[in-house]
Order: C-alpha cells, then sequence, then structure tokens
C-alpha cells in the first residue's frame, strides 16, 4: 500500500534508455543505473498493489453472519478497487514518462535524424539548383529556337517580301 | 407473581407475517392454521387493546366504507402498518419504564428464534447487498479500464504523432509549463539557431509553439490570432498610389490560425492521424515561413534605415516600407497578416500581375472608358517586373547572404563545395543587399523599355532579326540584332555561307549587340559609324567592333543609324567585288558615272514611319552641283529618286542594275 515511491521524474534518463550511447561516464552509468532502478521499484510497486487489492476484493467475497461486517466491507471494497486503478494509473504514467525519455533523451537517434534531414535537404537544394539551371538553359535554348523559327517564318518573311 | 418477581411474558406476539404485497397494494397472508380461540386468546395478549378494538370498530366502518366506495387498495397496508407502529411504540415505552424504574431490573429475556426462512433472507439481503457491492466495485473498475485504455490509446497515438513531428521539428519540453497548463509543455522550436550572432534577427513571437493535446489524443497546435503574418510586394506609381499593393499570392494559401483534429469524433482512426498530421506540417511550415517573412522584412527594414548606397527610402511605418526605385516607380514592402480576411479583402479590386489580368470592380459597371482605363493600366504595368518574382528574389538574397553565408563562415569545412560558394557571389559596386535588390528592379524595368524599343525596331525593319542572350545576372541585359545579308553572286557555287571569309572580305552577317548594364545601354557593333570610319575608306577600321553608349531616347535612330550603315558598308564591299569604282560616305554610297557625275543610293531614316524605318534614295549627283541635294523635303524630282523601303535583295538587285548602268555608260 505505499503509493510514495515516486521516481522523481525521468529528466535526465537519457541512460536508462540510450545507456547504448557511446562511452558514458562512470557517474553517469551509475545515474543511469539508479533510475532503472527506480523505475524498476515503482513497477513493483505498482504491480504489487494490484495483486494486494484485488487478493482482499477476492476474500471479502464471502457473506458475513454480522450485518455492519458487510456493510464494512463495502466500503472497504470501494477503497481497494479505488486502489487498483491508482495503481494502474500510476503504471501509466510511467509508461508515458517512458516514452517522453524516449522522445527526448535518445540524443544518437536524433542527432542521426537531423543529419539525415540536412543531407536529405542539402540534396534537394543541389537539386533544385541544378534544375534551375537547366530550366533556364532550357529556355535559353527553346527562345533561341523560337526566334529563329520566327524570323525564318512565313509570317516574318512574307512582311519582308511585300 | 413468584416471590415478589413480576414475570412478564411477551413472546408469542401476534405477529402479521405478510407473504407478499402486490403491485396494487394487496396484502397476501400466509395460510393460518391458526383456529378462532388462539386468535382471541391473541387478543387478549395484547397490552392494551382498547385502541385495537377502537381500530377494530373503525376498521369495520372502514371496511365498510371501503366496500361500499372501493377506495385506495393500500388501505389495508398503511393501517397494518400503522398499528404495528403503534404496537412497537408501546413496546418502546415499557422498556423506558423499566430501565428508568431502578427497582425494578429485567432478569432474563429470550430472544424469539427466527424463523428459517427469516435467516435465509437476512442471508439473501446479505448476499444481494454483498452482489451489489461486487456489481458496483465491477462497474467501476470496468469504467476504469475503459478510461486508461482510451488514455493509452490517445498517449500512443499524442506520442506516434509527436516521434513522427520530430523527425522534421524540435520539440521542447518546458517544465515550467507543464503545471499550470495541466498540458506536457511539450513546444515545437521554430526560432533559427543556426546563425552565429542571435541578435541579427529578433526572435519571433511565433518561433515557441505550443502543443496541446485534445481529448481523443490528436495534436493540436494553437496560435493566437493574426499572428501569422506575409510579406507582399507591390509597385507604386509616383507619390499617389495608383497601383495597388498586392499580395504575392504564395504566402496564404491555407493558413490558419491553429486547428484541433478529431475535436468533432469521439474515436480517431490513423487515417484521421495522418491527416492530422498534415495539417500540423502544413501549419508548422506556414508558420516558419511567417517567420522567415518577418526576418526578411526586419532585415529589409534595418538595411533601409542604415542608408545604403542605391536604397532611397521613401516611406516608413510600422509594418510598411517604401523604397523610390526611380522618380516615377516606387516599391513597396508590407507585412500584413494573413488570415482568410485580408486574402478576401486584398483581392477585391487588385491586379493579379503574375497572370497579368487586371480584375475590374464590376459594380462600377463596365462601361467603354472603364475598358480604356483597363487597356492603359495594362500597358502601363506592363512593364513592371512581376512581383511574386521580385519577392522571391528578395527573399533568395538574404538566403544566400545572410544565412549561408553565415553558416558557411561557422563550417568552412563542411559547405566547402565549389558550387554553393560559387553561388554566393559577393554584391560589388559598393551597393549592401538592399541596393543591388532596388538597382536590380531598376534595371529590370529599364532593360524592359529597351526591349519594347529593339522588339519594335525589329518588327519595323524586316531583316533585322532580334536575338535575345540571356545572362544570368540580375543588373545585366543583352540582345543582338542580327542581319543576315544575301548571298553574293559571285559566291553562289558555295553551299555553306561563313560568317566572315577572311580571304574574300566578304560578309554574310552583321552583329550588334546591345548589352544594359544597371540603367546604361551599351551599342557594340561592326560597321559602326564611327567618326574615324567616315574619313577613312579602309574596310578593316570600318569593321572592327566598336562600342559607344547612348540614352534611351537615343537607341532607336542610333541603331537605325547602325544597321542602315551595316546595310552600306554590305554594299560597298558587293560593289567592291564586281569592280565598281564606289566611295562611301555615313549612310550612302557614290558611284562613279561618267563625267565627274555620281550617282548615290542613300539612306534615309526615319524612325516615326510606322512600315519600315530605313528608305532608300538614289541620287545623281551632277558635278556642276555642289553639295548634296536636299532629302528632306521627301518629294522625287529629276534628280533624285524616292526608292521605297527595300529588302535587302532588292538593294542587291539594285546594285547589279547600277553595274549594268556603269559599264554601259563606261563603254558608251
Amino acid at each position: 500500500m505505499n503509493k510514495g515511491v515516486s521516481g522523481g521524474g525521468l529528466g535526465g534518463g537519457a541512460g536508462a534508455v540510450g545507456g547504448s550511447a557511446a562511452g558514458p561516464t562512470a557517474t553517469a552509468a551509475a545515474i543511469a543505473a539508479q533510475k532503472q532502478k527506480t523505475l524498476l521499484q515503482r513497477v513493483d510497486t505498482d504491480i504489487n498493489n494490484m495483486v494486494d487489492n484485488f487478493n482482499f476484493l477476492v476474500d471479502v467475497a464471502r457473506v458475513s453472519d454480522q450485518p455492519f461486517r458487510n456493510s464494512q466491507e463495502a466500503f472497504q471494497m470501494e477503497i481497494r478497487a479505488a486502489r487498483v486503478v491508482q495503481a494502474a494509473d500510476s503504471l501509466l504514467k510511467l509508461v508515458s514518462e517512458l516514452k517522453q525519455t524516449a522522445v527526448f533523451s535518445d540524443l544518437g537517434s536524433l542527432n542521426q535524424n537531423v543529419e539525415q534531414r540536412i543531407s536529405k535537404l542539402d540534396n534537394l537544394s543541389e537539386e533544385t539548383n541544378t534544375l534551375v539551371m537547366r530550366v533556364g538553359e532550357e529556355a535559353a535554348a527553346s527562345l533561341r529556337e523560337l526566334e529563329s523559327h520566327y524570323y525564318s517564318s512565313l509570317h516574318r518573311t512574307g512582311d519582308s517580301l511585300e | 407473581m413468584d416471590g415478589g418477581n413480576i414475570k412478564l411474558s411477551l413472546d408469542k406476539l401476534p405477529i402479521r407475517r405478510v407473504d407478499a404485497v402486490d403491485e396494487n397494494g394487496t396484502e397476501h397472508f400466509p395460510p393460518s392454521d391458526v383456529n378462532q380461540d388462539e386468535k382471541y386468546l391473541s387478543l387478549l395478549r395484547r397490552i392494551d387493546f382498547t385502541p385495537v378494538v377502537e381500530k377494530d370498530a373503525k376498521k369495520q366502518k372502514v371496511s365498510r366504507e371501503n366496500q361500499a366506495s372501493q377506495q385506495w387498495p393500500w388501505q389495508s397496508l398503511v393501517e397494518n402498518l400503522r398499528q404495528a407502529h403503534h404496537e412497537l411504540s408501546v413496546i418502546i415505552d415499557l422498556v423506558h419504564n423499566v430501565e428508568a424504574n431502578d427497582a425494578v431490573a429485567v432478569a432474563g429475556m429470550t430472544r424469539p428464534k427466527p424463523l428459517p426462512n427469516e435467516v435465509l433472507s437476512d442471508l439473501a439481503i446479505s448476499t444481494s447487498t454483498k452482489l451489489q457491492c461486487f456489481q458496483h466495485v465491477g462497474k467501476y473498475l470496468k469504467q476504469s479500464a475503459k478510461a486508461l485504455e482510451h488514455q493509452v490509446a490517445r498517449e500512443a497515438r499524442f506520442y506516434g504523432s509527436l516521434i513522427r513531428l520530430q523527425q522534421n521539428w524540435k520539440v521542447k519540453r518546458q517544465r515550467a509549463l507543464a503545471a499550470p497548463s495541466g498540458s506536457e509543455g511539450f513546444t515545437f522550436d521554430l526560432s533559427d539557431i543556426s546563425l552565429s550572432d542571435p541578435l541579427l534577427f529578433r526572435t519571433s513571437s511565433l518561433s515557441t509553439v505550443r502543443i496541446e493535446h485534445d481529448s481523443t489524443g490528436m495534436l493540436a497546435v494553437t496560435l493566437p490570432p493574426n499572428s501569422c503574418h506575409a510579406l507582399f510586394l507591390g509597385f507604386r506609381d509616383g507619390p499617389s498610389s495608383t497601383i495597388p499593393i498586392q499580395p504575392a499570392g504564395s504566402n496564404i494559401d491555407s493558413l490558419r490560425e491553429g486547428f484541433d483534429c478529431g475535436a468533432k469524433k469521439e474515436t480517431a482512426t490513423n487515417e484521421d492521424v495522418n491527416e492530422c498530421l498534415k495539417e500540423t506540417h502544413a501549419l508548422l511550415r506556414s508558420i516558419h515561413r511567417a517567420i522567415f517573412d518577418e526576418q526578411v522584412f526586419d532585415w529589409v527594414n534595418r538595411e533601409a534605415f542604415n542608408g545604403s548606397p542605391g536604397v532611397n527610402v521613401t516611406g516608413m511605418r510600422e509594418n510598411f516600407l517604401q523604397l523610390s526605385l526611380n522618380p516615377e516607380i516606387s516599391v513597396c514592402l508590407k507585412l500584413l497578416a494573413s488570415n482568410k480576411d485580408d486574402q478576401s479583402e486584398s483581392q477585391n479590386g487588385i491586379h493579379n500581375e503574375g497572370s497579368r489580368v487586371v480584375s475590374v470592380d464590376l459594380s462600377e459597371g463596365s462601361g467603354a472608358s472603364d475598358a480604356r482605363l483597363k487597356n492603359t493600366q495594362e500597358k502601363e504595368q506592363n512593364w513592371l517586373p512581376d512581383a511574386l518574382s521580385c519577392e522571391i528574389y528578395l527573399q533568395q538574397l538574404l538566403l544566400e547572404n545572410v544565412f549561408v553565408r553565415d553558416r558557411e563562415i561557422r563550417a568552412p569545412v563542411k559547405c566547402g563545395s565549389n558550387k554553393v560558394q560559387g553561388s554566393m557571389k559577393p554584391i560589388g559596386d559598393g551597393f549592401g543587399f538592399l541596393g543591388h535588390f532596388c538597382v536590380s528592379l531598376s534595371h529590370r524595368i529599364f532593360s524592359h523599355k529597351v526591349l519594347v524599343d529593339l522588339e519594335n525596331l525589329a518588327a519595323r525593319v524586316p531583316y533585322v532579326h532580334l536575338l535575345s542572350h540571356p545572362t544570368w545576372n540580375s543588373r545585366i541585359s543583352a540582345w543582338s540584332l542580327y542581319m543576315k545579308v544575301p548571298q553574293s553572286i559571285m559566291h553562289l557555287g558555295k553551299t555553306k555561307p561563313e560568317t566572315f571569309d577572311l580571304e574574300k572580305g566578304i560578309r554574310s552577317q552583321f552583329y550588334t549587340k546591345v548589352v544594359v548594364n544597371d540603367e546604361s545601354i551599351c551599342i557594340e557593333g561592326e560597321a559602326a559609324p564611327s567618326v574615324v570610319g567616315l574619313f577613312r575608306s579602309d574596310s578593316v577600321e570600318v569593321r572592327s567592333i566598336s562600342g559607344y553608349h547612348c540614352g534611351l531616347e537615343d537607341l532607336t535612330p542610333m541603331l537605325l543609324q547602325q544597321v542602315a550603315s551595316q546595310v552600306v558598308h554590305w554594299i560597298h564591299e558587293e560593289a567592291l567585288i564586281v569592280g565598281m569604282k564606289v566611295t562611301r560616305d555615313f549612310l550612302s554610297l557614290w558611284f562613279e558615272v561618267e563625267q565627274g557625275d555620281r550617282l548615290g543610293l542613300v539612306a534615309r531614316i526615319d524612325q516615326d514611319d510606322p512600315h519600315c524605318c530605313i528608305g532608300w534614295w538614289l541620287v545623281l549627283e551632277d558635278a556642276r552641283m555642289e553639295g548634296h541635294p536636299d532629302l528632306s523635303n521627301g518629294g522625287s524630282s529629276e534628280s533624285k529618286k524616292f526608292l521605297g523601303h527595300l529588302s535587302l535583295e532588292s538593294l542587291y538587285a539594285v546594285l547589279m542594275d547600277l553595274v549594268s548602268l556603269c559599264s554601259s555608260s563606261g563603254t558608251s
């Protein structure tokens, strides 16, 4: 029933998820291990909470002779059910913290992504430059061709004949 | 009474056991095997049965009435309950009396043994209560599970979208923002940190975009209204604005102030997520572009404020800048909110320069005067450069000269390719980037006027061809006027005439190059009517290419003279080939006919002639007369004859006629 394990967030959880990054120092590794331990502890606590509370719920299924005991148990059941849900919610929060860590602390893949993006955009820019230059050259060639066609056309030569 | 003790027995109470109560209130009693004596005995055992007797009497009365009127069916149940209540109150009263009286002590009391069905019913009640509790808990757990499932799906959707967006955008997490708003405090950071000098551009308020997620877990990006601005470029005709500022068009498409993808839907499918991502991408791109537009405007303002050469600021407001290109034309830059209202407003009565269509306000009618006005406007605006391409050029200037240069300075090894360096030409002439932009615009306007003149000339002189030469420089334009002369009869056998046959000294083509550099026109051409060429008959000297500058108003006559001079030069060469005695003047050729008489073929230039600007006269110069006859009066006389606007072939035929004339006169 101890819900006091908060874990203190996963702000520096780079080591926990991205622990495979090249050359973490000993301190960083220790911090990462500590974080990992905290996380595992939280998971254990939450799951134990759920199991214990569920066990209690099953236990109180027996109908007692005393009517006051029954109403007491009814109240307790509500509490236990709420605790089960709370533990599940806590687990969910932990999952979303892990997701956030994956999103923000996976610096290796982030950097890789940025590099890929930069090279892709560079290629695109180069391609666009080439394309623009080619379009310009083609336009110039077409213009030249059109001009020669125009000046050799019947319209033009007809004018000159007149 | 037994030795001072009073024994009070209350057992065997006349309990009314109700077996069932119908919906309409009729009570069913269990079948009783109590005989009439026991009933009486039970009545006697009542502690105080006077009210019962009264009640019974009343009841009889009431029952009689009931029978008579068939009243409320629940009445008997109510009566029984009231009776039980009364009995219970008497017992409670008795118990209180016993408790209050110290002298009286309860020696023993036995609880009536419940009947088995009573025990079972108690058990049933307990069990059903427990079942209800379990059902309640089950329901609660099911609801919670559903909510958690929903939350898992939401988070999967949200983080999935976030990871996909992170591949293209910088996502930041700010813990300070998370607490008050309830969201996780994620933001998109759109500011450009690639600049080494962060003070070069002020940080836009748009650079941090908050990410929210809605009830279905969709990403939602919210922006304050009217926060996105777009740069609009337009031209003004003089101090009074006759040409309205027009939007450049590309920046205002589908820009919205935030959206909520799945707000109306309870559940979101993968397609919805993809659609939402696309819209977020589009919105972020629009914001990015708006930031870049702000930077461009900021940079232009700074350059204008610093007063770089070539820039003439004539108006400056918070979101408006007017630069004078020349006394007639100004270019305006505006930073406007790019929402849909503005779009509709700006489209009202604004001409779209890109497609060269002037939209006329239909409410004012479309009479002949309007159409004329429209035509004149169109003509006036035709020589203006396209606003959209100007805007793109301005953005390109900033991008190449500020961003790319800054990046290369910081990382010279990475960006060391020749291509990129080649594209970054430093802007010389002491102009800043904005000065360069203004001069480029002026050049575009000026060169368009030159082109119109050249086109007119090429249209009116049939043997002159206008060729364009793209220079790939925004401040230099070049064209050439090309003239192909007919093949000489001496070289008819040649299949492929060359441009210049050095051995024979014969040309087949003449070129005149017109280069416009900023706003100065330079004409380079062969056989130019240079002063040296006028006094010397040396063909090599005349053939040399010479260049000279001229203004726009002199361009057409100068070029016409140039062309006429080239034609004269060509005929002179041909005449020399056939062995004629010929002398060449500025725009005329003089053939020796006999005894000092000379026959002249004179070109006359009239730039106002709508058909052909170069006319030819045949002039007989008597040896006794001094000077050339006057051609200005236009009429023919004995000594001069107007041949008309001859083509080159006709001129050649005239030359051949002159050859035969000269040879016949020589023999006679």
